[in-house]
């Protein structure tokens, strides 16, 4: 693929062009689940490492810290690896294969901290996501540090009422994320260190 | 430790800077003396600090979204395949007679698809709302601008009148070709009239339009007269044009 290319996909992810991350994903998604389904992983482990690593390279590009010495693909194949380790160290499942064929994106070690700090901010997004339309707009405009009268004017809620949705959603989110196995690892890994 | 909503509500007046000095030294004091109250903190701050970053909840729902549709296509190609004996009987015969004709169609369908992610960038987003106190359409710039493609249809499909009046066709039409409905996108592109300033950048969209839904002969014939029109858009219409024909 040519630099023009390559460009042109960049800007599209940096500008969350849709046609864009299906083109990026129907390309990508099988050498990832090609991967992680060689290393003791699932079809939702796919989706999980393939969001995951994408999310993590749109933050990148984002904040424009990101200098590519290969491609994009091959770099994000070197994040996608990378969190599938983790994800299997922590969770002492398997000796991993290495398999990703000729993707020799080196990682720095910078990076590899990076990649792992982020799993917790994965493991909080995944769960937002999966809550009710109206759990999400309460909790997302709290989030945005607007006040209970501001929040409970923009949904139409009584403001008692607003309080207790907030409490209600958040309570549920973080009961959520405490259940979730890679959260648990990480605790464990934290609280051995 | 038990969850209250009294505790939530001190925990986020403490992490938003809220509490008075003397709730501050109080609130403090138990923390210091309870590690779940420390570890609730924790929790409630990074959620806070995660959560906050919209842009990034965006793209991971997106890439949900992006993943549903696909896995959708490729299971509907499966069932329109298998779907009845006779088809199946009928599918293996094609398929061992016309496989090198199948492969090939599959190749150019990826190719065409390349071809379109690689000619495609957003329309920029400019400033219509200059002087005016138009909210809503400031509203709009804002979703356009940060690719919240679906909240500019919501918007725009309550207030047609805005679309005419501010000559936003064209940022409907490419809100409607990055959510998959290409045939809504094409009559936005389509109405827009020669004397509008969108008319060129309309026809290199609808052109880019045809090439996602693998039209070729359609998307040649407005690159053609992009070509003709000889304006900004020529260089690019008559690049896709030449890989088109490669």
């Amino acid at each position: 693929m040519s630099n023009i290319d390559e460009q042109n996909i960049i800007k599209g992810i940096v500008a969350g062009d849709e046609a864009v991350f299906k083109a990026f994903y129907k390309k990508n998604r099988k050498y990832i689940r090609q991967y992680v389904l060689k290393n003791s992983g699932n079809e939702d482990d796919v989706e999980d490492v393939f969001q995951d690593a994408f999310v993590f390279v749109y933050q990148k590009l984002k904040a424009g810290s990101l200098e590519l010495r290969s491609p994009l693909s091959t770099y994000f194949y070197g994040v996608s690896k990378n969190i599938w380790r983790n994800r299997l160290r922590k969770n002492r499942r398997l000796v991993v294969t290495e398999e990703l064929s000729d993707t020799t994106e080196i990682i720095e070690a910078s990076i590899v901290k990076e990649i792992e700090d982020r799993e917790r901010e994965h493991v909080y997004r995944k769960h937002f996501v999966n809550l009710s339309g109206a759990c999400r707009q309460v909790l997302q405009l709290l989030f945005e540090g607007r006040s209970m009268k501001e929040i409970a004017e923009i949904t139409g809620y009584a403001e008692g009422y607003t309080r207790k949705k907030k409490f209600e959603c958040k309570k549920h989110l973080i009961e959520m994320i405490e259940q979730d196995p890679i959260y648990q690892e990480l605790k464990t890994t934290s609280e051995n260190k | 430790m038990e969850r209250t909503p009294e505790i939530f509500e001190k925990i986020e007046r403490y992490l938003t800077n809220r509490l008075s000095p003397e709730e501050l030294v109080d609130f403090e004091n138990e923390i210091a003396n309870n590690p779940k109250l420390q570890s609730e903190i924790e929790t409630h701050k990074t959620l806070h600090n995660t959560l906050s970053d919209q842009e990034t909840l965006l793209v991971k729902e997106k890439l949900i979204k992006v993943s549903k549709e696909v896995k959708k296509e490729e299971s509907s190609f499966v069932k329109s395949i298998f779907s009845s004996p006779l088809k199946i009987a009928a599918t293996i015969i094609m398929l061992l007679g016309i496989s090198a004709f199948l492969w090939n169609t599959l190749d150019s369908t990826e190719e065409l698809r390349d071809l379109y992610v690689a000619h495609y960038t957003p329309f920029p987003a400019e400033d219509i709302t200059r002087g005016q106190a138009n909210t809503t359409l400031q509203n709009i710039m804002d979703h356009y601008n940060k690719g919240a493609y679906e909240k500019v249809i919501t918007t725009l499909e309550k207030n047609t009148n805005l679309i005419d009046q501010n000559e936003l066709s064209v940022y409907l039409g490419i809100s409607y070709l990055n959510t998959s409905q290409e045939q809504k996108a094409i009559l936005q592109f389509e109405r827009v009239s020669e004397k509008n300033r969108h008319h060129e950048a309309s026809r290199w969209y609808l052109s880019l339009t045809y090439l996602k839904l693998n039209d070729t002969q359609r998307t040649i014939k407005i690159l053609e007269e992009i070509i003709k029109y000889n304006g900004v858009y020529k260089n690019n219409a008559a690049r896709l044009l030449r890989a088109l024909n490669e």
